[in-house]
């Protein structure tokens, strides 16, 4: 079974970690990983930069640029990643967007990531029906999960549509926004949550955008499977570095 | 090759053979035939094809009476009518074919009255009849024809003929040959057609590229060939499929259309003249015609665009607009419009932009526009566009974003050219006013994301007689490193919500492009144009930084014109491509130059 399916089925609320692979320094991508797994992070996705990222806001955009700037590639990332599953044994998740992807082709992309031992995928710019037309055969031949996101203003039928594609988790956007933390939930984004959680779907939903703090965390995962961490800690390793890893992940879970 | 189906008759044969898809079907008129189409009346075609009268001097009011009755496209004489008589049926809005029979050896001079009034001349076997007499002349005979007038291939054409038809292509007698036209070699009986032998016929290498009917609009799926598409995170998903949906039904409906045209009339001074450059003309010897929509309000094709999309977010309630702009053209046009309707309006403009395009961002500031710095990434129109993406994102409710090219997710390169498609549409009527034809031999704009480009493209797509010339911008050189030629340069790849040609690394990063021109310097080709480039319907060609300023400063010397350095990028074809004497040449004038005056300045140390 996939390591997602498995995690999915313990009996916990999970935390996920984004960060941008090669940032803040080229080498610090199989560390990171590492230290997340080792203070207690229950998933991983590495942030596969991209020269423009319109899903992201300043802060994942700023880390992108500056991995880039360090020497980031797919074949680069691919070969840090080479020995990751001697160390590693949480889920990994390569979120990245479509156009490196393409250009790498997407099955030897896909074929590399089993080699590797990725687990599934998040491509926000690479539409359902599009992977499901073209895509979905090849990403099931190398065992991977793709995670679709859906957001406040996804119509119910559109849900039931992804959720009939997904066979992971259903990555749930907290609001109408792209990437970067805001201050806490208000009624709007509980009433959503609330919704999703009612409409009793055949994927769990992980919570990711806006959640920075062990606050947002709980309000988040009271209502869905767990939550995802981006532009938090990467503001974090922005500041600290990435040894400090430690710091920032029990500052979610105390 | 076009084909032409003669001597229909029969209802049913007739719609068998509508359904093979040829380009012509004709209809005799004409007592004494065996084919005489005596019936009441023909029906439903489809139409791209041309119901085709044939008369056999008739009594011009005859003619007249079956164009109007059958809603025919074109005539076909076969008796001795006069220039004269053809003449009078110029003003029909109808294609005219001259008939001329030819046994071994033929005196062309005949048909020199005749030029300038029909539209194609046709020649098929010298017999005892006027035509059908089914047996072909030596084709040999054409290898003479002093003429540049198309002409019809006629005269016992049959599946016999195959092999004759490749050589008869491969020789100079081909050159203007524009249809061949088939009748009784495709026949059970007179009048009705084989269809069997029809659709054999049919896969002839003549009709490549017809058989299959090239598409180059967009499909139901937002696809141009392979190119288009919508890659959209799917937060952008409810905002895009809420204006795929209604696009066209608004565009459509006669409230939308009249609002539309008024203001195009009234407000942007439309239609924009069609000016025969005369001593440009006489410089490159060849007929030089400006589309001046340097002329609109606000100096560019920009407006016609943003008039379009501020009435349909009205229509869709939208409160709030965005745009993103490189040099401020757009963002000026969209700002204008914004300030007619009385709607928010935040245009998004990289920062590096904004210091050197001080003119309007002031320009939209007087129009009470906000102007927000692009600071990420390169902090120019790349980078302003995915600003702009970002603000939908997270205003996707109220708010309407107006790109400003053919570029985007599927609708919005499909709906740009439908409101930039005015120039084209234009540039029809006036041609045949002063050209008396609607098509030219060459339409050329300038692309950069291609909107003018396609406006100018769009109502001759499918009009393979007319030749698509595409203008990109070769900055220092295609192989300098800094250039913006994305046909040279682009691979396939996903750039802004759509698949297409752009350049990128290896590694799938978006490059950044260069070129002087502020409104060609964009790393991507709006789709349609990587589909036309891809299918070679439209010949790209790269103009650097010199030749583009050069041919700029020509035309203000030449016609008293100064244009905006894009257009001047379209303007330097001339001196790389050399056109005939009488060839009809078509460019679009995109902008005036008042916003490049410093430019001029400084490279010519005016």
């Amino acid at each position: 079974m996939n390591r997602i399916n498995q995690k999915l089925k313990e009996d916990k609320k999970l935390l996920s970690i984004y960060f941008t692979a090669g940032y803040p320094n080229i080498n610090d991508t199989v560390s990171i990983i590492q230290d997340l797994e080792k203070n207690g992070v229950d998933m991983i996705e590495i942030g596969l930069p991209f020269s423009d990222p319109l899903a992201d806001g300043p802060t994942i955009q700023a880390s992108s640029t500056q991995a880039l700037k360090n020497g980031m590639t797919t074949e680069v990332l691919f070969n840090q990643l080479k020995d990751i599953r001697k160390s590693v044994s949480i889920p990994l998740i390569i979120m990245g967007y479509f156009n490196p992807m393409f250009q790498y082709g997407v099955e030897a992309f896909c074929k590399k990531c089993q080699e590797l031992g990725i687990d599934g995928l998040i491509i926000p710019d690479l539409p359902v029906d599009v992977y499901h037309e073209h895509y979905q055969e090849i990403f099931e031949k190398y065992g991977l999960i793709n995670v679709f996101l859906i957001t406040p203003q996804t119509s119910d039928e559109r849900i039931r549509y992804i959720d009939s594609i997904s066979n992971g988790f259903i990555y749930m956007v907290s609001s109408a926004s792209t990437t970067g933390a805001q201050s806490g939930f208000g009624n709007v984004q509980t009433d959503y949550f609330k919704r999703i959680a009612q409409m009793d779907l055949k994927n769990p939903q992980i919570i990711g955008f806006g959640i920075s703090n062990n606050e947002t965390f709980t309000q988040a995962t009271k209502y869905a499977k767990g939550a995802i961490i981006g532009s938090a800690f990467v503001k974090h390793v922005t500041k600290h570095g990435a040894k400090s890893v430690d710091a920032f992940v029990k500052h979610i879970l105390d | 090759m076009k084909l032409k189906v003669c001597g229909m008759k029969y209802q049913d044969n007739i719609k068998q053979v509508a359904s093979l898809q040829p380009d012509y079907l004709g209809f005799i008129f004409y007592k004494n035939s065996a084919r005489n189409f005596d019936t009441e009346s023909i029906p439903e075609l489809p139409k791209s094809i041309k119901k085709t009268g044939v008369f056999v001097d008739a009594d011009i009011d005859v003619v007249i009476d079956k164009i109007k009755r059958h809603g025919l496209k074109a005539v076909q004489l076969h008796g001795k009518e006069s220039p004269n008589y053809c003449k009078e049926l110029q003003s029909k809005n109808i294609e005219i074919f001259k008939v001329f029979s030819i046994k071994d050896e033929f005196d062309f001079s005949v048909l020199k009255p005749y030029e300038g009034i029909v539209d194609y001349f046709l020649f098929d076997t010298k017999g005892k009849q006027p035509g059908g007499n089914g047996y072909t002349f030596d084709w040999s005979v054409l290898n003479n024809y002093p003429s540049t007038t198309p002409f019809f291939l006629s005269g016992g054409i049959g599946l016999n003929q195959i092999e004759d038809i490749k050589k008869f292509q491969q020789s100079e007698a081909s050159k203007y040959c524009y249809a061949l036209d088939i009748n009784s070699k495709f026949e059970i009986e007179p009048g009705l057609k084989n269809i069997e032998d029809l659709k054999k016929f049919k896969q002839i290498p003549a009709f490549a590229g017809m058989t299959e009917i090239m598409n180059y609009n967009v499909n139901e799926k937002g696809y141009y060939g392979e190119f288009g598409g919508a890659f959209i995170p799917e937060m952008l998903y409810p905002n895009v499929e809420e204006l795929r949906q209604n696009y066209l039904k608004v565009m459509t409906e006669p409230d939308f259309k009249n609002e539309f045209d008024q203001l195009l009339k009234d407000y942007v001074g439309r239609p924009s003249p069609l000016y025969f450059a005369k001593r440009l003309s006489e410089k490159y010897n060849t007929k030089i015609y400006l589309k001046r929509e340097d002329l609109n309000h606000t100096g560019a094709h920009k407006i016609n665009n943003t008039i379009g999309q501020i009435l349909m977010a009205k229509r869709l309630a939208k409160t709030r607009i965005i745009a993103e702009t490189g040099a401020g053209q757009h963002g000026v046009a969209t700002a204008t419009v914004c300030a007619l309707m009385g709607l928010e309006c935040i245009v998004y403009m990289g920062e590096i932009d904004i210091a050197r395009q001080a003119p309007n961002v002031a320009r939209m500031k007087m129009l009470g526009a906000k102007v927000v710095p692009a600071l990420s990434g390169s902090r120019t129109l790349k980078d302003a566009t995915n600003e702009a993406i970002r603000d939908w994102i997270n205003n996707p409710v109220n708010t309407h974003y107006i790109i400003g090219s053919a570029i985007g997710p599927h609708p919005y390169p499909d709906m740009v050219t439908r409101f930039q498609a005015v120039i084209s549409e234009e540039i029809k009527w006036q041609l045949k006013e002063q050209e008396n034809r609607e098509n030219p031999d060459y339409i050329v704009a300038c692309i950069g994301g291609g909107s003018n480009a396609a406006g100018t493209y769009y109502h001759y797509l499918h009009e393979l007689d007319v030749s698509i010339i595409a203008v990109e911008a070769a900055g220092l050189g295609v192989d300098s490193g800094e250039s913006a030629a994305t046909s040279v340069l682009g691979k396939e790849g996903i750039i802004h919500g759509c698949k297409t040609l752009l350049m990128q690394t290896n590694d799938g990063q978006i490059t950044e492009p260069y070129s002087i021109s502020a409104g060609l310097d964009y790393p991507g080709v709006g789709p349609m144009h990587a589909h036309l480039c891809k299918t070679k319907r439209a010949e790209f060609l790269s103009i650097t930084d010199d030749e583009a300023m050069k041919a700029g400063l020509e035309l203000c010397k030449l016609e008293g014109i100064i244009p905006a350095i894009e257009s001047s990028h379209a303007l330097a074809i001339f001196e790389q491509k050399t056109f005939k004497p009488d060839d009809v040449i078509v460019v679009s004038l995109s902008g005036r130059g008042d916003k490049d005056l410093e430019n001029y300045i400084d490279y010519f140390k005016i």
